[in-house]
């Protein structure tokens, strides 16, 4: 055996070894996180990955992805010969060549001319981060390392095939044409310096090749190893609901230590490409605050691999089962350390969701900043100071002012409404909600739902002072404690009140009640009014009349577009109304730029950076709207409060799309 | 140091309304609450203990469904919690109540010697003030209202320097300990319940003290031991709100009007 | 006549859906056998219990309980009442005690008002009572105002004059008014509801164990018993109770200022001043006043403790007009506030801001200018006391709100206000003359 031989095998035995060592270390901190079941529908899950990894379906949505879309497919094809490539230096005699003339050659072919999309791929990217650079993307030391080893990969390649077919050492040089031709270059050359050639490609190829495989686990291209486990594990339920939690003793609440993430949620971690495709769409930092999906997923991983690592060694018998010891964690997730993730940016979150809409790898983002705000409030209670009357309210007076409950029905006292009782039923229950009841703008539409419903001759009524705020706000701020109070009350009471339709205008109330009750027994049917306002109109029984009332354009609320797929009826109901489709903003449906107030944010001051929705006020009035049409009292709140705040609530009106389909009530 | 505070359970009185036909109290709907002011006595005790150690007991005397006011006490951090409950308490004035809290404090002083009681300034139905200095007049400890601020709190001298809020002005004292303090609602923000917190207090027993542990004469507590009597009660005549035209000219009678309003509500002085 | 040998019926005591005011379970506490539950704060019978005795009907403060009868019954007490017997009208207060008196609070030798309009209240009460009307003073080096007591009112004055007493404190005082309280035995002691006042009062009501009534609004003498009928808010200003100290002596009340209006003075009134002396040292008084910290009008916006608010909102049209907001606070003794988007617009700095992401404030006075009102300004300032907006547009929410609403444009109607409270400050008594002149 030639002492190049027994240098190689001794290093492929030395990599490979690592890598799988490296492997079962990334596998043994994903065990350190908690259980989650992720292995239902699986028949979906792998829909998934064809889709969006084979397909790569959301890389493509943005047009360099098409690039990615080459690379990935390169590497794919190179796979097969570089495995072999791997295997020949240990075993010489070993080929592909099995596989039969025709289809070696065509895997040849294949990879010789993807080889050059590659390293077209590749310059582009290196062109990408040097010349146009977007701000989202990184122009770090590991993406020109791991990019610069690509091209090595490539040129090597190149260089040993080229060799190959100049020395006439195989038979296949028709299916190689790229390598062909640079076999050209060897023509003045004697088959000496040839051969030498040939042997430094060899080393060059070889030796980066299996840098390349241990260099992965440490980079951002770890994605290569984990982004088809994650699309694969991805949530499949298109909302996302968190998980219900169980009040008792000894149990912890929210994640304070990395460790207290389900397995799935560390493995985002690792999953993430940083293509920076979340934070460029990220509405908080979009107006300039510090909050950034990307960042906030890559500190996590830096927390990960730092605690995971002392972790994991403080173990006393490395396997996956060996229990480490608590005393190892060494840095705090929430924290100020460039391996942890601010307080402040846990607050920053409309959980608006448009981070993990974009995202190509499925990275749940929200739902951490939500676990780590359940931490705040219900291990810490640290939160913003303005979240202190909003719980005592919720909790004492159940809507977020404080008001009293007895004036909850006060929109309705000089209307004939139904109040619902037991031995007083109708077939839908309108949940006013809390703006509606005591927001006096809300109370327009609370006043347009009932005109509606009216004129629709459904049977319908309210719960009046008996209503409590659905709880929404509290359960996105991570006080889940009063969240499962108050969840828990109204589902008993809609089961005492045998209720099976609920109406609602208000988006938050709409997904508390339609998703967030079912952990809770929920069963009844809940309906946006949008839905209902949709049908009647189609079913002709709301007597509309379209009038041109200018433009109007229509801005999706987050939590009805993109957390509930409500994109079209909303729509519907102005083109009723205003005989023209609305138009768009620049983002809109699942791109749709949040309004400022989900996630709770309604509830607190914005002082960082610029206001979203003064922001998102400025995207509308680039429409050139006379009206913008809202389906959510926050939206309504936020833009209007940004029409004022640019001088121009005198002239754009804020309508919630009830009050439009109302006024064109004949 | 052992802190004691004082908290009530009160009925929330700013959700009643007057119904307007009948002009009596709706009471339907309105909750019971910790007396406000107290929440801030219970942050001060809690503050004091986080910055110099020690145990904060809370008291309350009322009805069994009282012990939630000192389940939220517990929940907040305070370390015990006694309720004082029993029918022959009911009915209590501010100088019968006083009584019984004094009392109690007494005995839970024998057992670990208390350096500061902490009392609301007031409470938000009896409307009083006076239960805080009753129980510091029954029990000869200093009597510290409307206290403000804390500067600090000397256990070696066993003295506590406070600020007072006088009219127009603030009053800082020295004062000898034990000390009773009630305090005023600027002087912190409360916080608010861990979860951990809210469950370890929901699962404790809460000690409640009847007159059989107290044996307190008769005469000298609840009803009978309360020289006020309440006669009769009535709604206030309600101002109702006035909306005056102050447009195209008529600013002047709008003024006018208004300045009338300022001095009636006592904002402006005739002399 | 042996048919009204029968036994008096008795009933069975009845809640009067309700009237219920949830007073702290007097009903149950009333109740001699134990026939009275109390389900969230209201009582419930126990008829098998319940022995109709009544005690609970008659303590109950709110009229909410009622006796009910079978008709048989009804009918026999119906002769009974025809019998009309006479209520028994007899005092059981020790009558030693006797005449009123008023506490003369005092600072640095100047009289709190509210001592003065104590004085003609009490003037009233000791004329009903046919009994005479003294005035207390506590204090160091105040001599002189027993001169301004008579000029009130008083007929006679006590006072203790004592370098210990130079300022309020509450061991030196309190000895001071027991030493004259029990020597003297007033049957009524009113003092002001102020801090100083209530201070005191608590302290000297349980040293003397009697009763003792906060806050009060109104005071009058029932003359059939010659109690003081004392009447005061409670339930956070829902309802009105009226109060009364049986049988325990001195009749204790603390009055709110203001309330009571002051009498005239008449310099030419004399009476005699009873001296006491004081003899407590230094060390039996465990406080010691370190400093007196005169409230600083710094730049640090005090909006939680103001008294009175004026804020402004966006149709003050620009920072350039917030002058007349300062002007008017000034004037008032009050601070300046804003809704959250002139915070927004950089005319004035966050800590102004009140509301739901602001403060949460409740002064006395909140004087909303150019504020429509949103809720999100609402719940930071619907609790203040009173409320007065300014608003063009008539039906801006905050009008729902206010006690007084004026429909009109600021930049008119807040130059005029401005003026007028000047001018009144300056010269009060005109300015009055004015005010009534004004009415049609
Ligand atoms: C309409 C009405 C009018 C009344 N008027 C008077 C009156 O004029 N004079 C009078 O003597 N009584 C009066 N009472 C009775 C009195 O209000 C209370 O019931 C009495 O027990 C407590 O007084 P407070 O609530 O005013 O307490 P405050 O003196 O206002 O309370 C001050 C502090 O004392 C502590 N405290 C008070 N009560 C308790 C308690 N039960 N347990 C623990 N801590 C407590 C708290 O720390 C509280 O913040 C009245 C009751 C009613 C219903
Ligand atoms: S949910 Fe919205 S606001 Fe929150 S990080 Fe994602 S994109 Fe940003
Ligand atoms: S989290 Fe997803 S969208 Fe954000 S940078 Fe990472 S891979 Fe891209
Ligand atoms: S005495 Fe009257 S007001 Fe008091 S609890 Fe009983 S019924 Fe209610």
């Amino acid at each position: 055996m030639p002492w190049s031989r027994i240098i190689f095998t001794v290093l492929f035995i030395a990599s490979i070894g690592l890598f799988l060592f490296n492997v079962y270390r990334l596998i043994a901190m994903l065990c350190l996180g908690r259980w989650e079941n992720r292995f239902d529908h699986l028949l979906a899950r792998l829909k998934g990955v064809l889709l969006f990894v084979f397909g790569q379906k959301r890389v493509v949505r943005r047009a360099f992805g098409v690039n990615h879309f080459f690379i990935f497919w390169g590497f794919m094809i190179l796979l097969g010969m570089n495995s072999e490539f791997l295997i020949q230096g240990v075993f010489p005699e070993f080929s592909l060549r099995f596989l039969g003339r025709v289809p070696y050659g065509a895997l040849l072919f294949a990879t010789d001319i993807m080889s050059v999309v590659v390293l077209a791929a590749v310059a582009l990217a290196v062109m990408r981060r040097i010349a146009f650079r977007p701000k989202y993307i990184e122009a770090s030391r590991d993406a020109f390392l791991i990019l610069g080893l690509i091209a090595m990969l490539m040129v090597a390649y190149f260089g040993v095939h080229a060799a190959e077919i100049a020395l006439g050492e195989t038979d296949m040089g028709g299916w190689m044409p790229v390598s062909g031709a640079l076999a050209g270059a060897f023509a003045t050359s004697t088959p000496e310096k040839i051969h030498r050639s040939l042997n430094a490609s060899w080393w060059v190829h070889a030796l980066a090749l299996l840098a390349f495989l241990n260099y992965l686990p440490y980079s951002k291209h770890l994605h290569v190893l984990t982004a088809i486990p994650n699309v694969f594990f991805r949530r499949i339920d298109p909302v996302s609901v968190p998980p219900r939690l169980k009040f008792e003793l000894g149990q912890d609440f929210g994640v304070s230590k990395v460790t207290q993430f389900t397995w799935k949620q560390l493995l985002d971690f690792m999953a993430c490409t940083e293509c920076g495709r979340c934070e460029d769409s990220c509405p908080a930092h979009g107006t300039g605050k510090d909050l950034s999906p990307k960042e906030m997923v890559h500190r996590g991983k830096l927390n990960l691999f730092i605690n995971g690592g002392s972790l994991l060694n403080s173990r006393p018998i490395d396997t996956l089962a060996g229990a480490p010891r608590e005393a190892s964690m060494v840095k705090p997730l929430i924290d100020g350390t460039a391996e942890s993730i601010p307080e402040k940016d846990v607050w920053s979150c409309a959980t608006c969701g448009v981070c993990m809409e974009e995202c190509p790898v499925f990275i749940e983002h929200a739902p951490k900043t939500l676990e780590m705000r359940r931490h705040l409030v219900m291990e810490k209670a640290e939160f913003p100071e303005e979240l202190l009357s909003l719980f005592n309210n919720m909790e004492q007076r159940f809507n977020p002012w404080g008001i009293a409950p007895t004036d909850r029905a006060k929109w309705a006292q000089d209307l004939d409404i139904h109040i619902v009782k037991e031995d007083a039923p109708a077939d839908y229950l309108f949940f006013v909600g809390c703006s509606g009841a005591y927001d006096s703008r809300a109370r327009g539409i609370a006043l347009a739902m009932a005109k509606i419903l009216d004129r629709a001759g459904l049977s319908w009524g309210i719960l009046g002072t008996e209503e409590k705020c659905c709880g929404d706000s509290l359960r996105r701020l991570g006080n889940e404690y009063v969240f499962d109070q108050i969840a828990q009350a109204n589902v008993a009471q809609f089961k005492k009140l045998g209720i099976t339709k609920v109406v609602t205008h208000c988006p938050h109330c709409y997904t508390t009640l339609k998703n967030d009750y079912r952990a809770y027994g929920a069963e009844f049917e809940v309906i946006h009014h949008s839905e209902l306002i949709e049908r009647l109109i189609a079913e002709g029984k709301l007597p509309v009349h379209a009038r041109a009332n200018g433009r109007v354009v229509y801005h999706d609320s987050c939590y009805l577009g993109r957390h509930n797929g409500l994109y079209d009826a909303p729509r519907h109901c102005v083109e009723a109304v205003s005989g023209q489709a609305p138009a768009e903003m620049e983002r809109s449906h699942g791109r749709a730029f949040c309004c400022g107030a989900g996630g709770g944010r309604m509830w607190l001051e914005e002082t960082e950076g610029k206001r979203i929705n003064i922001d998102r006020t400025e995207q509308a009035l680039k429409q050139n709207p006379a009206a913008i049409a809202s389906a959510c009292p926050f939206c309504m709140t936020m833009l209007e409060d940004g029409l004022k705040d640019l001088g121009k609530d005198g002239d754009v009106k804020v309508k919630d799309i009830a009050e439009l389909v109302a006024d064109a009530i004949e | 140091m052992h802190i004691v505070v004082c908290v009530k359970m009160v009925p929330d009185t700013t959700l009643v309304q007057i119904d307007p036909k009948t002009n009596t109290l709706v009471r339907e709907g309105v909750p019971f609450i910790t007396n406000p002011f107290d929440t801030h006595a219970v942050e001060e005790a809690l503050r004091l203990k986080d910055r110099y150690g020690g145990k904060v007991t809370a008291l309350s005397m009322g009805p069994p469904a009282a012990e939630m006011v000192l389940r939220r006490a517990l929940a907040l951090g305070a370390d015990e919690a006694v309720l004082l409950s029993d029918r022959a308490f009911g009915g209590a004035d501010t100088l019968a109540t006083s009584k019984v809290l004094s009392e109690a404090i007494r005995r839970i002083h024998e057992n670990e010697p208390v350096d500061l009681v902490f009392c609301g300034l007031q409470t938000i139905d009896g409307d009083t003030a006076q239960v805080g200095p009753g129980v510091a007049c029954r029990l000869g400890f200093t009597q510290l209202t409307l206290v403000d601020h804390i500067y600090e709190v000397n256990q070696r001298e066993s003295y506590i320097e406070v600020r007072r809020k006088l009219e127009g002005a603030f009053e800082r004292v020295q004062a000898r300990m034990p000390a009773l303090i009630t305090t005023t609602r600027e002087i912190n923000t409360p916080r608010y319940p861990t979860v951990p917190g809210r469950l370890q207090a929901a699962s404790r027993a809460l000690p409640v003290w009847s007159n059989d542990v107290m044996k307190l004469e008769r005469a000298e507590i609840g009803l009978q031991g309360s020289p006020t009597n309440v006669r009769r009660i009535f709604a206030p005549q309600r101002e109702k709100g006035e909306i005056i035209n102050g447009l195209n000219g008529a600013h002047l009678t709008a003024a006018d009007c208004m300045l009338n309003k300022l001095y009636e509500w006592d904002i402006l002085n005739a002399d | 006549m042996s048919e009204t040998r029968r036994k008096k019926p008795r009933g069975k005591a009845r809640l009067i859906e309700g009237k219920c005011i949830a007073c702290g379970d007097r009903c149950q506490a009333s109740c001699p056998f134990d026939a009275v539950e109390m389900s969230d704060g209201e009582p419930v019978f126990i008829l098998t219990k319940c022995n109709g005795c009544g005690k609970c009907v008659k303590i109950c403060p709110s009229e909410a309980i009622e006796l009910i009868y079978t008709p048989d019954e009804q009918k026999i007490l119906d002769e009974y009442s025809r019998k009309n017997e006479p209520a028994e009208i007899e005092s059981k207060a020790d009558s030693a005690w006797k005449h009123v008196w008023v506490f003369v609070e005092q600072t640095e030798g100047e009289a709190h008002p509210v001592s003065w309009e104590l004085l003609g209240v009490g003037r009233q009460l000791a004329d009903d009572l046919g009994v005479e009307l003294a005035a207390f003073i506590l204090g160091d080096d105040v001599g002189h105002l027993a001169h301004e007591a008579f000029g009130y009112g008083a007929d006679r004055v006590y006072l203790i004059d004592d370098p210990i007493l130079s300022r309020y404190r509450t061991r030196a005082y309190l000895e001071a008014g027991l030493l004259l309280i029990r020597k003297y035995k007033p049957e009524i002691v009113l003092m002001g509801a102020t801090g100083l006042g209530r201070d005191l009062a608590g302290a000297l009501a349980t040293e003397l164990r009697t009763g003792l009534t906060a806050d009060c609004t109104g005071l009058s003498i029932s003359l059939a018993d010659r109690l003081l009928e004392q009447t005061r808010p409670a339930f956070g200003g829902n309802i009105m109770a009226t109060i009364l100290s049986e049988t325990a002596r001195p009749q204790m009340a603390s009055v709110r200022p203001h309330v009571m209006p002051k009498p005239a003075f008449n310099g030419e009134r004399r009476g005699p001043v009873i001296q006491e002396t004081l003899s407590i040292s230094e060390d039996d008084i465990p406080t010691r006043i370190v400093e007196i910290i005169r409230e600083k009008s710094d730049s640090t916006v005090n909006l939680a403790g103001a008294h009175v608010i004026v804020s402004g909102g966006r149709g003050m049209k620009g920072p350039e007009h917030f002058w007349m907001i300062r002007e008017l606070a000034e004037l008032l003794g009050g601070v300046v506030g804003c809704s959250r988007s002139v915070v927004d617009a950089g005319w004035l700095p966050y800590a102004h801001q009140v509301g739901q992401t602001g403060k949460t404030v409740k002064p006395k006075l909140y004087i909303a200018c150019g504020i429509s009102g949103a809720i999100q300004h609402l719940v930071g300032m619907q609790n203040s006391d009173y409320i007065i907006a300014i608003n063009k547009d008539k039906n801006a929410p905050i009008f729902d709100v206010a006690h007084l609403g004026i429909v009109g444009d600021v930049f008119d109607v807040l130059p005029a206000i401005i003026e007028k409270t000047r001018a009144s400050l300056n010269a009060p008594a005109e300015l009055e003359q004015t005010a009534v002149g004004m009415e049609p």
